[in-house]
């Protein structure tokens, strides 16, 4: 780059970034003016980082974010040390936020489709002629009296953005606003819906617990609030206290696994009957806490019975019971392994109802209920599923889709046949900022900023037994001709008219949401605490990244109504053992997780921490299982369904049962730019469609497979050259026995 | 020169020294089509093989080959290795056979000691191919400049800078020196512009008896200091490697183990070259099954040399009983496909010579044409295999990495040795290949005139 | 001329002075504990995100040429159902007598006075040398010129330069970021403070197991820890001295004490 040049990108950045931060004006084009630099704008200066607050929304965690920034441009994406979900730390799937940002990829501009529907054939089209288009086609619907058939389909998007989006609907006289996401982790709310009275998932508090007892949580990838719990799990192993306890079940050990101190390979399926047994192994033996009403229900669950069906021998069983009700605080945590059947709740419920046998809810180290403590009151509506927008599609009761943030044509399985209930919409608008596969169905794509270029807030669900608001500020100007999420409702509403406009009459998302935080900020006198009134709360909490309040302890208990939900059997899975001798698992991966990490650079190049594997799926089975079917590692398999069929290379991976095979999700996109598109394969299209029909879940692990070998295919390509240490000496441990004298020594 | 006696005749039959003159002169002036035909290959081989793919190498960066991490030295380097240690025997060989007054040298010694010279040439060039940057190599050489940079004389590859330019010097020197008498006579018979050239080479020449008097010195002198010179660039190009922590590379038996590596791959090569030399230039005359029969010896001394610092390299290994030395050296004994390789090695190096035990093998120019390439295949591939079976077995498993040579490498393999047939082709039409005045010594009196020795 | 002499004589004097080759002004170490480290490879990223690190694609990865400065590490031992998987989180290791510091020919490589084992890119001729002799694989090769396709090249660190073709890299420990601490505690007159400087890793990681600090500072956390009886180094044997200092991860033995 000549040197002409990069001053002048310089300016262009410095423009963007400040009107973007100071008035909020993100709109505007980078290039439409170059300002020289002997009246620098006063947060630009060469060569000096200015840090903006920020909140990650990668994933829903609700990560808080410090973004560096020079020249206008985004460099870094760090966790930010003050905010209580991370505490300082950023997973591997955020800190690539700036990729996502600077994509090559990303759709520029509105769009406009020109072939027919699924190709991604679009011509580019004008941002006016965008908004007339859609409003144009909202306005005919309303004037026909098919308010109703308006439908929104969004990520699970919290805070502000998503009132706004639900006023817009309910507004325009729709009530079909739904959330759709492949790990909503619904189940757990529902499962504390039923138990606790709160339709969210608790607090964990891994920091202080001396027994972390997980069921497939795999809290160190993705897992819910990864960096939350990861940062717990640090000091819940070497913090000021006793070191902590990690025992995982699940089938396929995984990362998180990978760090346990004990591995139960439970059957897949029967991991909540252990869950009780265990649970009723603690009542019989007198160890409980609080068992006064699950003293009958859980009797039918003997630690002998479950022994066989669990695949866990009784007197394991019994140790974890004991181990589990005498170490003060225990823990358990209702990851994958038990609430990604079709049965979720009924699992989530188990590991609720163990949790207080043992006394541990509501205690530090324990869970701890979240509360609306700010007042939001959000709700989840657990009768918005993906099949009844399938269905109402499917019966012509879709005229409008509007989509953003959710891809669920990747994320449901072949067998839901969404694409088929899609070609029956008449008019389908994105929002997205990138060429997803549901996106490639749009007629109309009003391209998004991303979350670094737009304003925005986040309440942390699960939050951390304390209130936390933060807030999202754009930190440089928008990179490509998009807009923000929230203007393109505000100036859609102003387009319709009507009470649709009267309803919603910001000037700009910016003004809504500052609005939206005045109402909070009256609402929650704490917040006026040490400020000089709104403005410099505000900008106290522009600069902190938001506002957060002290620990709130609340405790519950599991009432005896949530016994109702408990299955108290195992999991079914779809296929006759017989013809389908494999159970699968399907995962998130830690960099890709539900897909949407698939179109980041730095993520497919990420190795995959348990496998090494870069730029592609693999089917993990274990050895003993690969060498009686004949196969060696990276040949080509495929994995065959009642459903469908995949294929994938296969890797020799000791840590999984042998009637088992797990895939990793997020590769085998059809569409989502150049890194993505035409990698691996999708586990999910091979899945049944299930749901838990109590909460909406997926249901991921649901169904059996067969493995034949495949024709040759994509190259499986592995960082690692030999998994074994040979007596190195590599990674040196020592035993919690000689870990306890150590610290007798050194105190 | 050197006092000699009939008895001494290498040459056997009789010859006159006037057909002496001329049988070397012709070699460079009567040229045949076939000499054309073979240069044309050699030139386009080494244009078509070596410099266009290394253009292509440094237009786009190392990457085309296969080197990778950890395994960053490769079939290059091994070749600079194979050359260097091809370069060694011509001028030591020489030396020592003339310190030592050995008279079969005579006939064979200058060609030797060209090929000493060309070798090293190719093996400097592969230095620059290996190189990330080779057009930053001076960087490499002690240059005053005004930022004060200067050389880290820690470095082997350091002490690798000057003595190979050290060693390719006096080898070019010795060549020189040796040949100034033969120049001379080159001088008196030919004519045109060659005169002109080889008048200037001859630095004027008379041959006058101070003249051979400080010729010998200066000769004696050189083929004293090239002894130690040509033991040290191997050791040097040993540590190389040996200086280095990794397992298989870092032996303190390297530095002989090289020597002797060198100086038994450089003897076949000689053998090699001897027979495909006088069967071209038709001069079976002055190398004869004699010469043979002594370089065999000399051949299966070597070998038994190797063999033994081989079998003492794996004990040591084996012996350190450590999992990266274990596991460097199951890598290389018995994982295909260096397996095959190593195996392959000992056959080349170490059971066939033994056929030089016999006479009859040693004399017998198929034998020596045999084992001789099979020695030269066995040499290059021990240093293949001391690289490619060292580095992708280093000490963290998680890096191992396996090396496979991409074809821009193998390419400038064989373009090396069009390099090296090139300039061996112009050597034997541009500089007398065969010493004149020393093969005139073994020759002796001639009969019907008494006098000196020219 | 005498003074010149002299004060030759005076240098070559202070070069026998004892210490003077180990007296450092920082001795930079980084502990690591792997009993927190849960192996999610967030520093990986933060590593390539900082350090400008290119994204080279499958085949040159399937060439083992990928540029992570910092990779995990992984093993593996038994088999199921007693499966014991361990991470190790390795970078260059900046020994204090680094093998590769020997092999340079020009110096490209050298110790500073900060304790850091530092590459000039501008002075690098592409020998390998330094990459063969490492011992613990960090080193990585610019085999290419890379590219980043518009606007990801936004993206770049100004701080940290992208490297052209044929010269070696490696982990710096956040040479960029040491330097600006430095500079900030210069202009407010005062010495660097323990914490003032976290390598992009250090300051990623989510379990905190990963500590940065001067070693001359004996109230500095990694001088605390490194007293830790869990305390180790990678491939201590090999006497490369260096700068991560490891602590043993708590794991059973492999009998668990219910089967």
């Amino acid at each position: 780059m000549k040197r002409r040049d990069f001053l002048k990108f310089i300016g262009i950045g410095g423009v963007g970034a400040g009107a973007g931060f100071v008035l909020g004006k993100v709109s505007k084009p980078p290039g439409a003016k170059l300002i020289p630099y002997l009246i620098p704008p006063e947060d630009i200066v060469p060569g000096v980082a200015t840090w903006y607050a920020s909140v990650c929304t990668l994933c829903g965690a609700g990560c808080g974010t410090l973004v560096r920034v020079m020249e206008g441009r985004a460099k870094k994406v760090e966790g930010n040390p003050g905010h209580p979900v991370n505490r300082g730390g950023l997973c591997a799937l955020g800190q690539s936020s700036v990729q996502a940002l600077y994509n090559p990829d990303r759709i520029t501009k509105p769009l406009k489709r020109k072939g027919p529907r699924g190709s991604g054939e679009y011509a580019e089209i004008t941002w006016d002629e965008a908004l007339k288009t859609l409003a144009g086609n909202l306005t005919e619907l309303k004037s026909k009296n098919e308010s109703e058939k308006l439908h929104l389909l969004a990520s699970p998007l919290g805070g502000t953005i998503d009132r706004l989006a639900g006023e817009f609907v309910s507004a325009f006289g729709s009530s079909n606003y739904s959330h759709y996401g492949l790990f909503q982790r619904k189940n757990l709310a529902f499962a504390n819906l039923s138990a606790m009275g709160t339709a969210s998932v608790p607090h964990y508090d891994i920091e202080n617990t001396k027994y972390l007892l997980s069921f497939g949580a795999d809290f160190a990838s993705t897992w819910v609030s990864p960096v939350n719990y990861s940062n717990g799990y640090g000091k819940m192993r070497q913090g000021a206290g006793e070191r902590g306890k990690l025992v995982q079940v699940e089938p396929r050990l995984s990362l998180t696994g990978a760090s346990a101190d004990e591995w139960v390979p439970a059957k897949p399926g029967t991991e909540a009957l252990l869950a009780l047994a265990i649970a009723n192994t603690i009542v019989e033996k007198g160890l409980a806490r609080d068992a006064s009403a699950w003293r009958g229900v859980l009797s039918r669950y003997k630690a002998k019975d479950a022994a066989s069906v669990c695949d866990v021998s009784v007197e394991r069983i019994e140790a974890m019971a004991v181990e589990f009700a005498r170490t003060r605080p225990s823990l358990a945590i209702a990851g994958d392994s038990v609430s990604s059947y079709e049965n979720g709740v009924s699992g989530a419920i188990a590991v609720n109802i163990l949790n207080q046998v043992a006394g541990n809810i509501g205690i530090i180290g324990g869970v701890m209920p979240n509360g609306d403590d700010l007042g939001n009151g959000k709700k989840i509506d657990f009768g918005r599923k993906i099949s009844t927008l399938i269905s109402a599609a499917n019966a012509g009761k879709i005229k409008t889709l509007i989509v953003y943030g959710a891809n669920p044509v990747f994320t449901t399985p072949k067998a839901a046949r969404l694409e088929e209930a899609l070609s029956k919409v008449p008019f389908i608008a994105s929002f997205s900022s990138f060429m997803d596969e549901t996106t490639a169905h749009a007629d109309i794509i009003l391209p998004a900023h991303t979350s670094l270029e737009d304003w925005g807030d986040d309440f942390p669900d699960p939050g951390v037994a304390a209130p936390v608001a933060s807030l999202i500020q754009p930190v440089v100007g928008p990179v490509f001709d998009t807009k923000s999420l929230g203007d393109i409702f505000i100036e859609l509403a102003k387009a319709v008219g009507g009470n649709v406009a009267g309803k919603i009459n910001a000037p700009n998302f910016a003004e809504y949401l500052k609005a939206s935080w005045k109402g909070l900020y009256s609402r929650n006198r704490e917040m006026a605490a040490g400020t000089l009134g709104f403005e410099d709360f505000w900008n106290k909490a522009l600069q902190r990244g938001g506002w957060w309040g002290p620990s709130r302890k609340r405790t519950a208990t599991v009432s005896a109504r949530a016994g109702e939900h408990l299955a108290g059997t195992p999991a079914r899975f779809e296929g006759e053992e017989a013809q389908y001798p494999f159970y699968l698992i399907p995962y998130a991966q830690t960099a890709y997780m539900d897909g949407r990490g698939a179109n980041l650079p730095w993520l497919q190049e990420l190795p995959d921490p348990m496998t090494s594997v870069v730029w592609g799926t693999w089917v993990e089975i274990n050895p003993k299982t690969a060498a009686s079917l004949g196969l060696k590692e990276g040949d080509m398999v495929n994995i065959e369904s009642p459903f469908g069929k995949i294929s994938a290379p296969v890797y020799l991976y000791p840590g999984i049962r042998p009637d088992t095979v797990a895939v990793p999700i997020g590769q085998g996109h059809s569409h989502y730019g150049r890194y993505a598109k035409g990698r691996g394969a999708n586990p999910i299209e091979i899945l049944p469609f299930k749901e838990d029909p109590l909460s909406g879940e997926a249901a991921l692990n649901s169904t059996r497979v067969r493995i034949t070998r495949g024709a040759t295919g994509e190259r499986m390509v592995k960082m690692e050259g030999s998994t074994k240490e040979l007596g190195r000496g590599i990674v040196q441990t020592v035993s919690p026995s000689e870990f306890k004298r150590m610290k007798k020594e050194v105190v | 020169m050197a006092p000699h006696h009939m008895s001494d005749n290498q040459t056997g039959n009789a010859i006159s020294y006037k057909e002496v003159n001329d049988d070397v002169v012709r070699t460079m002036t009567e040229t045949g089509k076939w000499y054309y035909i073979a240069l044309a290959g050699a030139f386009s081989g080494f244009l078509a093989f070596w410099i266009l793919p290394w253009a292509y190498q440094i237009y786009k960066g190392q990457g085309v080959s296969g080197l990778n991490t950890p395994d960053f030295w490769g079939i290059y380097l091994t070749n600079f290795v194979f050359w260097i240690g091809i370069s060694h025997s011509g001028t030591l060989l020489s030396a020592i056979l003339f310190i030592t007054k050995t008279p079969w040298r005579r006939s064979i010694y200058r060609s030797a000691e060209a090929m000493t010279f060309f070798s090293v040439a190719t093996a400097a060039v592969f230095i620059f191919v290996h190189m990330g940057r080779p057009w930053n190599f001076y960087w490499t050489m002690p240059y005053p400049n005004q930022r004060q940079l200067w050389l880290n004389f820690q470095s082997p590859l350091m002490f690798d800078v000057f003595a190979i330019s050290t060693y390719a010097t006096s080898s070019m020197i010795f060549l020189y020196f040796g040949s100034i008498p033969d120049l001379a006579a080159v001088r008196d018979r030919v004519t045109g512009w060659r005169k002109q050239v080889y008048s200037a080479l001859a630095l004027g020449w008379r041959g006058t008896d101070s003249e051979w008097h400080w010729l010998f010195k200066a000769y004696t002198f050189f083929a004293v200091f090239i002894i130690p010179l040509a033991v040290s660039v191997h050791s040097i190009v040993s540590w190389d490697f040996a200086l280095s922590k990794v397992p298989g590379l870092a032996k303190t038996i390297f530095a002989p183990y090289f020597v002797v590596g060198a100086i038994y791959s450089g003897s076949a090569g000689i053998v090699t070259l001897m027979i495909i030399f006088r069967k071209a230039m038709k001069i079976e005359k002055y190398i004869t099954l004699n010469h043979f029969d002594k370089l065999g010896m000399l051949l299966l001394v070597m070998s038994l040399l190797w063999s033994y610092i081989n079998v003492i390299e794996v004990f040591t290994g084996w012996y350190a009983n450590t999992s990266a030395e274990n596991e460097t050296l199951i890598y290389r004994m018995f994982t295909t496909p260096y397996a095959y390789m190593f195996w392959l090695m000992i056959v080349t190096n170490t059971i066939l010579p033994l056929l030089f035990i016999f006479k009859k093998c040693r004399t017998s120019i198929l034998a020596c044409l045999v084992v001789s390439l099979g020695i030269n295949v066995g040499m290059w591939l021990e240093r293949y295999l001391i690289l490619t079976t060292s580095l992708p077995r280093k000490f963290l498993p998680y890096m191992w990495h396996d090396y496979i040579p991409s074809w821009v490498e193998i390419s400038m393999t064989l373009g090396s040795f069009c390099f090296f047939a090139m300039l061996f082709l112009l050597f034997v039409k541009l500089w007398p290949s065969v010493s004149i005045y020393e093969v005139k010594e073994d020759i002796g009196i001639p009969m019907r005139r008494g006098g000196g020795h020219h | 001329m005498p003074g010149f002499l002299e004060r030759i004589a005076g240098k070559l004097k202070s070069y026998r002075e004892p210490g003077y080759y180990t007296k450092l002004d920082h001795k930079w170490t980084m502990v690591i504990d792997l009993d927190k480290c849960n192996g999610c490879e967030a520093c990986v990223v933060a590593c390539y995100a900082e350090n400008n690190l290119p994204v080279v694609g499958k085949e040159q990865c399937e060439k083992s040429r990928a540029f992570s400065w910092l990779r995990i590490e992984r093993y593996v031992e038994g088999e199921y159902p007693d499966v014991k998987v361990k991470f190790i989180p390795v970078m260059c290791q900046h020994c204090m007598k680094a093998p590769c510091e020997t092999g340079c020919p020009v110096y490209a490589t050298y110790h500073n006075q900060d304790g850091l084992n530092v590459q000039v890119y501008n002075r690098c001729v592409g020998t390998f040398t330094c990459a063969t002799y490492c011992t613990y694989d960090v080193r990585r090769f610019n085999w290419f010129t890379y590219k980043w396709p518009k606007p990801l090249e936004a993206q770049l660190n100004p701080d940290v330069s992208v490297r052209e073709m044929g010269v070696m890299e490696k982990c710096t420990f956040c040479i960029q970021r040491i330097r600006s601490a430095k500079d900030t505690a210069k202009d407010e007159a005062r010495p660097v403070k323990d914490g003032d400087i976290k390598p992009a890793c250090s300051q990623s990681c989510p379990t905190g197991a990963i500590y940065f600090g001067d070693m001359q500072d004996p109230e500095s956390v990694v001088a605390k820890l490194a007293k830790s009886p869990r305390r180790y180094r990678l491939l201590e044997e090999l006497n490369a001295d260096p700068s991560v200092i490891y602590l043993k991860r708590v794991m059973g033995d492999g009998t668990s004490s219910h089967e």
